[in-house]
């Protein structure tokens, strides 16, 4: 098979994999070697569907002994079937990599023969490129569920970053639709890398540091596939925070691309503007110091689609508004619907070096389409409206979802 | 007054401190000689000094900050046609303020620096991702490039590190501004033509396009959100956007 069918064939199965980050490493260059990593990370492309492309992300095969519902390489799928040789792969690596089209390879590969058996083919290609090709750019592992630990361990000493995808939100999901698979399977190599990521930090104190991706882990949730709530994605992504201390946790919105009939009928279109909430929910609980039971419970397990989360907080909780824009610290500033990060930051600063009116926040260019009903400047209000009288609800929704999806901040990098 | 410069980096410290020198707030500083003539306005003809805007450039990092020479080199860098007189208002209100001068947003000179250099610091960091280098035949990777700033200079290191061990060219054909490597430093110069399409091998290329297409999600199709990311008027030189 030629080179431009198989690159056709594994990079068309790896495009569901949303991760495509190519941050948090700073490996140099090598006197004679290729590449170094940058430690924010770099796009190199945006595709027809907007998503960033940084890394070259293919599947090393796409050939598979698992059979789950939601996988469009499943083992009774008829698709095309290809498989890399290491050289074809560092080849295209390199030759990608010096003309500046990625900013390295994210491999990942289906299931063939067994995991370690797959694991290993993967590996070998890794040092190949690695000690070979002398390639220190960024590079992205996918660990395959089941593979032994020492695998992972060699793998783990060969990537800036490594994945294990949960895929479904919860054990029922995953026993209805990947039944060949093991939860434990995942959460146990999870466990195991986070383990040897805080032991390489400890070493790097006394002895010549032994890298073990140096870029952290991070895992992949499908939305939509199973009727998993907001509340459960959200409560598990927390977890997967605080226990296993991933870099990222992605959400993809599902595909439809079989018939099955415990899935969602192949004509339904992925739920895009959920997978936007939930993201940004993410971002809530990484940046803005929101906890998962704040923005959802029991009694409202889903987000609000037509609002974005920190609004949705915000009109529950209207008693603490509105902010002093002069006085409320930079915890309070974030919780503001219409802030972000940056603007807090930028307010903080400037609110050192005089008080500051609307006009000033206009002209900072502080975005006061919804901030307005929720602040005060020295004391006056600018929001025009009674905050409990209701109206806010319709002030603050989402007219078009089309807009919303269009606006949106980088989810992918 | 208006003060005519030669548009570099130097003259516009030199014309901020003849300003000081003859106690005169200029209506303008210019970046070169193109520039609209006022009826009320005289002018005065900067010559760069390098002593006179070393000692700007001295005073600006010793009493305002580092931070903020930075800052104003990138904003610079933006050729943005007011940027002459926000350089010199924010030198001025620095010198007096000292430091805080950094986080005085609400001013709308020192606005426009943050605004401006920050515009330069991103684009030239879209710059990273999406400059693309041709091989030649004969072996030399080429760049060509048309961004809205002067970015060739913030970009080159990037490039001297990542690949070091290949001769490449980036060329600002907008600027004729051409950065050459060959494995130990990288040139600057300027006058070169361009590359004609039949010297560039393309196998590579046709790959890259076949990657580009087949990694988009049909079912997601957004080119709103893609042009927001890469607007349109970069994809001239992008081989993934050439059908």
């Amino acid at each position: 098979m030629k080179l431009m069918d198989k690159l056709q064939i594994l990079a068309d199965s790896a495009k569901y994999d949303v991760s495509c980050s190519s941050s948090g490493s700073s490996r140099s260059n090598r006197p004679g070697g290729v590449g170094n990593a940058s430690l924010p990370g770099i796009c190199h492309s945006w595709a027809d569907d907007g998503r960033c492309i940084s890394l070259l992300k293919v599947l090393f095969t796409n050939v598979c002994i698992y059979d789950c519902k939601y996988c469009v390489n499943r083992s009774s799928n008829d698709v095309r079937r290809a498989s890399f040789t290491p050289d074809e792969l560092c080849e295209l690596t390199i030759q990608f990599y010096r003309r500046n089209y990625i900013e390295g390879l994210f491999l990942s590969s289906a299931v063939i023969r067994s995991p370690d058996y797959t694991m290993e083919l993967m590996i070998k290609a890794l040092r190949k490129l690695r000690h070979e090709y002398r390639f220190n750019g960024y590079i992205h592992i996918k660990s395959i569920p089941g593979a032994d630990m020492r695998l992972v361990h060699e793998a783990g000493s060969l990537a800036d970053r490594m994945s294990i995808n949960i895929e479904l939100p919860s054990v029922s999901g995953l026993k209805l639709l990947a039944p060949q698979k093991d939860p434990a399977s995942i959460l146990e190599p999870m466990g195991y890398v986070r383990e040897r990521i805080m032991e390489s930090r400890e070493l790097v104190l006394y002895k010549k540091p032994q890298p073990f991706v140096p870029a952290g882990q991070s895992t992949q949730l499908i939305v939509g596939a199973t009727r998993d709530s907001d509340l459960k994605i959200l409560t598990l992504t927390e977890h997967l925070y605080r226990r296993y201390q991933l870099k990222r946790v992605y959400y993809s919105a599902y595909v439809p691309v079989n018939d099955d009939r415990n899935l969602p009928s192949v004509n339904t279109s992925p739920p895009l503007l959920r997978e936007h909430r939930i993201y940004q929910a993410d971002w809530l609980l990484r940046f803005y110091g929101f906890k998962a039971g704040e923005l959802l419970d029991e009694g409202h397990p889903n987000l609000d689609t037509h609002l974005d989360p920190k609004c949705d907080w915000a009109l529950r909780h209207l008693d603490q508004f509105p902010v002093e824009i002069n006085k409320a610290p930079l915890e309070m500033l974030l919780r503001v619907p219409g802030i972000g990060y940056r603007m807090a930051a930028k307010i903080i600063r400037a609110r050192r070096v005089g008080p500051l009116g609307f006009e000033d926040l206009k002209r900072m260019r502080v975005v006061l389409k919804r901030a307005r009903y929720f602040i005060t400047c020295n004391g006056r209000y600018y929001g025009g409206i009674d905050l409990d009288s209701g109206l806010l609800y319709q002030l603050l929704s989402d007219k078009t979802d089309s807009k919303v999806m269009a606006g949106q901040i980088s989810m992918f990098g | 007054m208006v003060y005519v410069t030669d548009g570099s980096f130097e003259g516009i410290l030199t014309a901020v401190f003849e300003a000081f020198r003859n106690r005169e707030d200029p209506e303008e500083i210019t970046l070169g000689g193109d520039f609209q003539l006022s009826m009320t306005a005289g002018i005065r003809e900067i010559s760069t000094d390098t002593e006179k805007s070393d000692r700007v450039w001295r005073g600006v990092e010793s009493k305002i900050s580092k931070e903020s020479l930075e800052n104003l080199y990138m904003a610079y860098l933006s050729e943005h046609p007011r940027v002459g007189l926000y350089i010199y208002r924010y030198i001025k209100l620095g010198l007096n303020i000292g430091r805080k001068v950094e986080g005085y947003l609400q001013h709308p000179d020192v606005h426009a620096i943050y605004d401006l250099s920050r515009r330069v610091g991103s684009e030239a960091h879209l710059f990273l991702g999406i400059l693309r280098f041709k091989k030649l035949r004969n072996g030399v990777f080429y760049a060509c490039y048309e961004p809205d700033n002067n970015i060739t200079r913030l970009i080159t290191d990037h490039f001297a590190s990542r690949l070091s061990d290949q001769a490449w060219i980036i060329h600002d054909r907008k600027r004729d501004i051409l950065a050459l490597f060959n494995g130990e430093e990288v040139i600057f110069t300027s006058g070169f033509p361009g590359i004609d399409h039949e010297d560039c091998e393309g196998e590579y290329e046709e790959l890259w396009k076949r990657y580009f297409s087949a990694i988009a999600i049909e079912s997601r199709k957004n080119p709103r959100l893609q042009r927001s990311f890469m607007p349109r008027r970069y994809w001239r030189h992008l081989p993934e956007k050439q059908l």
